[in-house]
């Protein structure tokens, strides 16, 4: 354990600063062929004509591949935890986001390959996009995906990843006051210094080499051999040398596209994303819409929670069910509410599809919560500290999925946070500690926690 | 070997003042790369596909001149150059991009950057027009020296050579910024008095080329009362950068400034 | 063409209006300058030429014909790194390591022209540089050590084979 507490060198620290680490830009594969794709100009329509002879034909182009060369077409990232597929790897008869890739080709260099693009005939029939995911619920909303507007295969075909804990009537009836919020916090892009960017080589024993930026290698292995429909060992991934990623290189948005290549063309091949393609086209961290009604008492309890979140996800599912999930376990904070009932949708619009990014799903709802509780405290007129230290996760507290807090940090965070602002606090407050509450600390309504968790 | 750019096109490396004006010709169908800051990467996208360049990398036509009160600078002087000039000059030229671009950049290239995609980019337009510079170029029907005014509204087919300018009594400079150092400015507005009282003000980022502000000029004793007129003389767009919205209010405030800074400086 | 880079003199095949960021990656096949938006907004190709930093996407290989080129591999090695290489690996200001080689050779130049251990002066240098790992602290860290002469050259702070890795780490702060 002598590493653990220690200041010990990065293992890639001198190559790093020596210039020497091998990013996957920096392989050198003669041979190589130059992709570019043919991606969406429109935010939502119909695919009436998609015709690449001309392309195929040109001098130069070595391989134009299509859903119709995809094996198996629609493979979700969560395909393999039983959550099933809705996005095709290049799409057939619609696209749904501006960007979306339609064909792929292989060329002698990057000139070429745009060229080659560019002669791609394509005849789209404009549909109504759908952009807020708010109006997604709106009675006269385009219907945006094969699935509706939200996606309907939660546990038990749920519609919706939903919680209920305790009494929520009982906590509403018992308030003296409801405070209400909305947050909508709006989709950011990763913007890695090294965009998207892959290279694969087709070995003479029938396997690829492939030189990946993913963030998850295991998984986008596994995603490869499923678009492929090869067994693993055809598959000999090069990474773990990631040039900035925060979420936005697990969705193996390269590799499958650029191994179709390669073994079509029989030539190594390298897609490497321009920086304009990586803000219009790769996924983003998710917009949400998110409204909170609290029933608080007059001296700053928080009896119930009533929650609806709705949760970007753009054009297809990838990760986003799991992202909600995790959204939904989150949604009291750092503070423990006895009383819940939330519902969460993760819904569809013509954005480009979103994914994780640092605290997937978490970081959210922090900002909800966070931004709700000073809003209470502003409400009632109280310190926003005292009602933080107040409401704060205890030990033996529960969270919304019923977990029992065994080593809760919230008082200390704040009573850091109050030293370090020079906030005063009342003698009460400054001696709190995490252990379990008692005396006035143990209110009525959390004896017992009001009901409890297992019908969730 | 992937490479991005056209190879085919033909490219002029004039070594003098003299090669360069015969090489531009009437400017049909030339491209002009001088630090290339904005026309190299223009290529790289393939958004740009010239025939001909003339590059002017090794064709001097560059240098910072005084004659009295007078002050001449060649086109391919470098923004980088001109950040020890008096304001509003030098503060504009200080808040161009970063010191790796401000040494690449130049001033004629500033002076003729077309509208970007994404942000506005000719941030010293709008210091040149509160000097009431001049501007010596070449093109169809020889030499010409115009008001940046005149030149900007018409600046197609012409090779900036030099620009040159009064040093004025006053300066002052604002600019409505991105939190980054680097980044481009969302609005750039410059004031300048002459000697006699005369006040020029103004504005860069704003659709198309920098533009005076002659309402806001004409309330020059009233800062408050010249922004206000300043927003009817310009026309907004959006852009990465910002909305046409939010220049639109922004304006204002910013020509409050530069003419309290003015008046301050009396 | 003609391009000294590193000390070695190369005759240039591209095109003249090549970016001199392709010359070098790929006729050259010298990598530590990277591809991160060939634009000019984001620093990760900058290098040298005769001394200066300037971002390799934006210039025209014509433009640098006959010039002097450094780039990271020509700073100093992994048994002799430089003092500025020495800062950035002390100070964890290499993350992912992307955006380092262009940092190194900013703050390179910085060093050189003199520039002092100042926070301000040195986000002025290195205003054009983004990263999006560190934060940016422990890169002003690093450049503010080496302007202060806090780092020895060609302390390699590495693991010898054989020997356990380090605990106390020579120069980093506490
Ligand atoms: C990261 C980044 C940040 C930037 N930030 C700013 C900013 O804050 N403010 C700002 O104003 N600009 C900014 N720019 C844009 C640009 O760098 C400047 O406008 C610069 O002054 C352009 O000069 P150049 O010599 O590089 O132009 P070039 O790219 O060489 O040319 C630009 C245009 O001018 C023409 N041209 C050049 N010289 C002449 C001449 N002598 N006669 C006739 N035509 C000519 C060219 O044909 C071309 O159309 C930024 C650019 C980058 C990449
Ligand atoms: S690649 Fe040159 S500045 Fe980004
Ligand atoms: S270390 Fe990753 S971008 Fe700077």
């Amino acid at each position: 354990m002598k590493a653990v507490g220690a200041r010990l060198p990065r293992y890639d620290g001198v190559a790093h600063v020596t210039g020497r680490t091998t990013f996957v830009d920096d392989a050198r594969v003669p041979g190589t062929l130059w992709v570019k794709a043919l991606r969406s100009p429109s935010h939502n329509a119909d695919i009436k004509d998609l015709d690449v002879s001309k392309t195929e034909a040109m001098k130069g182009v070595h391989a134009v591949v299509t859903w119709k060369d995809v094996p198996l077409l629609e493979y979700g990232h969560l395909s393999a935890l039983g959550i099933p597929a809705d996005e095709p790897l290049l799409a057939k008869d619609n696209v749904r986001y501006k960007g979306q890739p339609i064909a792929i080709v292989a060329a002698e260099d990057e000139e070429t390959a745009q060229a080659a693009v560019d002669a791609i005939n394509l005849d789209l029939e404009e549909q109504p996009p759908l952009f807020d995911v708010r109006k997604a619920f709106d009675s006269d909303a385009p219907v945006v995906h094969q699935w509706g507007n939200w996606y309907p295969h939660f546990e038990g075909e749920m519609d919706r990843r939903q919680i209920r804990k305790g009494s929520i009537d009982e906590a509403f009836d018992r308030a003296d006051a409801i405070v209400q919020g909305v947050y909508r916090p709006a989709a950011i892009e990763h913007v890695p210094l090294e965009t998207q960017v892959c290279q694969v080589v087709p070995e003479a024993d029938g396997r690829l080499t492939i030189y990946s930026c993913t963030q998850a290698l295991y998984f986008s292995m596994g995603v490869v051999a499923a678009h492929l429909q090869v067994p693993l060992n055809r598959l000999k991934f090069v990474g773990g040398t990631v040039g900035g990623g925060f979420g936005g290189k697990v969705d193996t948005a390269t590799e499958t596209m650029c191994s179709l290549l390669a073994l079509k063309s029989g030539r190594p091949t390298k897609w490497r994303w321009t920086r304009e393609e990586e803000f219009l086209c790769s996924s983003t961290r998710a917009p949400w819409h998110m409204e909170i009604a609290d029933a608080v008492t007059k001296d700053g309890w928080i009896l119930g929670r009533k929650m609806l979140t709705l949760h970007d996800s753009g054009a297809y599912s990838r990760f986003s069910p799991y992202g909600l999930t995790k959204h939904s376990f989150h949604h009291t904070g750092a503070y423990t509410i006895p009383n819940l009932h939330f519902d969460g949708y993760v819904v569809y619009t013509n954005r480009v599809p979103t994914t994780a990014m640092r605290g997937f799903g978490v970081t959210s709802v922090s900002f909800a919560v966070e931004t709700h509780m000073s809003r209470i405290a502003k409400e009632l007129g109280l310190d926003p500290f005292e009602i933080r230290l107040k409401n704060a996760n205890r030990k033996g507290d529960t969270s919304p999925n019923g977990i029992v807090y065994t080593d809760p940090s919230t008082i200390p965070t704040i009573l850091a946070v109050a030293d370090e602002l020079g906030h005063e606090l009342p003698a009460d407050y400054r001696t709190m500690s995490s252990e379990k509450r008692e005396g006035e600390l143990l209110p009525e309504h959390l004896v017992g926690q009001i009901g409890n968790s297992e019908d969730h | 070997m992937p490479t991005a750019v056209e190879t085919g096109a033909e490219v002029l490396l004039p070594t003098s003042e003299d090669e360069a004006v015969a090489a531009f010709g009437d400017g049909a169908g030339v491209t002009v790369l001088a630090g290339g800051t904005i026309v190299v990467p223009e290529m790289t996208y393939g958004y740009l596909k010239p025939q001909r360049v003339l590059m002017l990398a090794q064709a001097g036509l560059d240098g910072i001149a005084r004659d009295g009160s007078r002050t001449t600078i060649g086109a391919m002087t470098s923004v980088a150059d001109l950040t020890d000039l008096p304001s509003p000059l030098g503060l504009c030229a200080a808040n161009v991009a970063d010191l790796e671009i401000r040494a690449q950049a130049t001033v004629g290239g500033n002076l003729c950057a077309p509208q970007g995609r994404d942000a506005p980019r000719g941030d010293l337009q709008s210091a040149f027009l509160a000097l009431d510079a001049q501007v010596r170029s070449v093109g169809a029907g020889g030499e010409r020296t115009d008001p940046v005014e005149t030149f900007l509204a018409d600046r197609a087919g012409r090779l900036i050579l030099d620009v040159s300018f009064e040093e004025p009594a006053a300066g002052a400079f604002a600019r409505l910024d991105r939190p980054h150092t680097h980044d481009y400015s969302a609005l750039t507005v410059c004031a300048a008095r002459t000697a006699d009282g005369t006040v020029r003000v103004a504005v860069a980022g704003v659709e198309g080329p920098a533009v005076r502000l002659p309402s806001a000029e004409a309330k020059a004793d009233d800062p408050a009362a010249a922004g206000a007129a300043a927003v009817s003389d310009a026309t907004f767009a959006d852009d990465a950068l910002a909305s046409a919205w939010y220049r639109e209010r922004t304006l204002p405030v910013l020509v409050r400034r530069v003419l309290t800074q003015l008046q301050e400086a009396a | 063409m003609k391009l000294t880079v590193n000390g070695v003199e190369h005759e240039i095949e591209s095109a003249p209006l090549t970016p001199l960021l392709y010359v070098l990656r790929e006729e050259l096949g010298i990598t530590s300058p990277k591809v991160g938006c060939q634009q000019g907004g984001c620093g990760s190709c900058t290098i040298l030429v005769s001394g200066e930093p300037r971002r390799a996407c934006l210039l025209a290989v014509a433009a640098v014909d006959g010039s002097e080129i450094t780039t990271l591999e020509g700073l100093g090695t992994a048994e002799a790194l430089s003092p500025i290489q020495t800062a950035f690996h002390q100070h964890y200001a290499a993350q992912c390591g992307f955006c380092t080689s262009g940092m190194v050779m900013a703050a390179h130049a910085y060093l050189e022209n003199g520039g002092g251990t100042g926070r301000e002066s040195i986000q002025e240098a290195l205003a054009g540089h983004v990263c999006r790992c560190t934060g940016y602290v422990k890169i002003l860290d690093a450049v503010s050590a080496a302007a202060g002469g806090e780092v020895a050259s060609n302390q390699r702070w590495l693991p010898q084979p054989g020997e356990e890795a380090p605990v106390e780490v020579p120069g980093a702060p506490a």
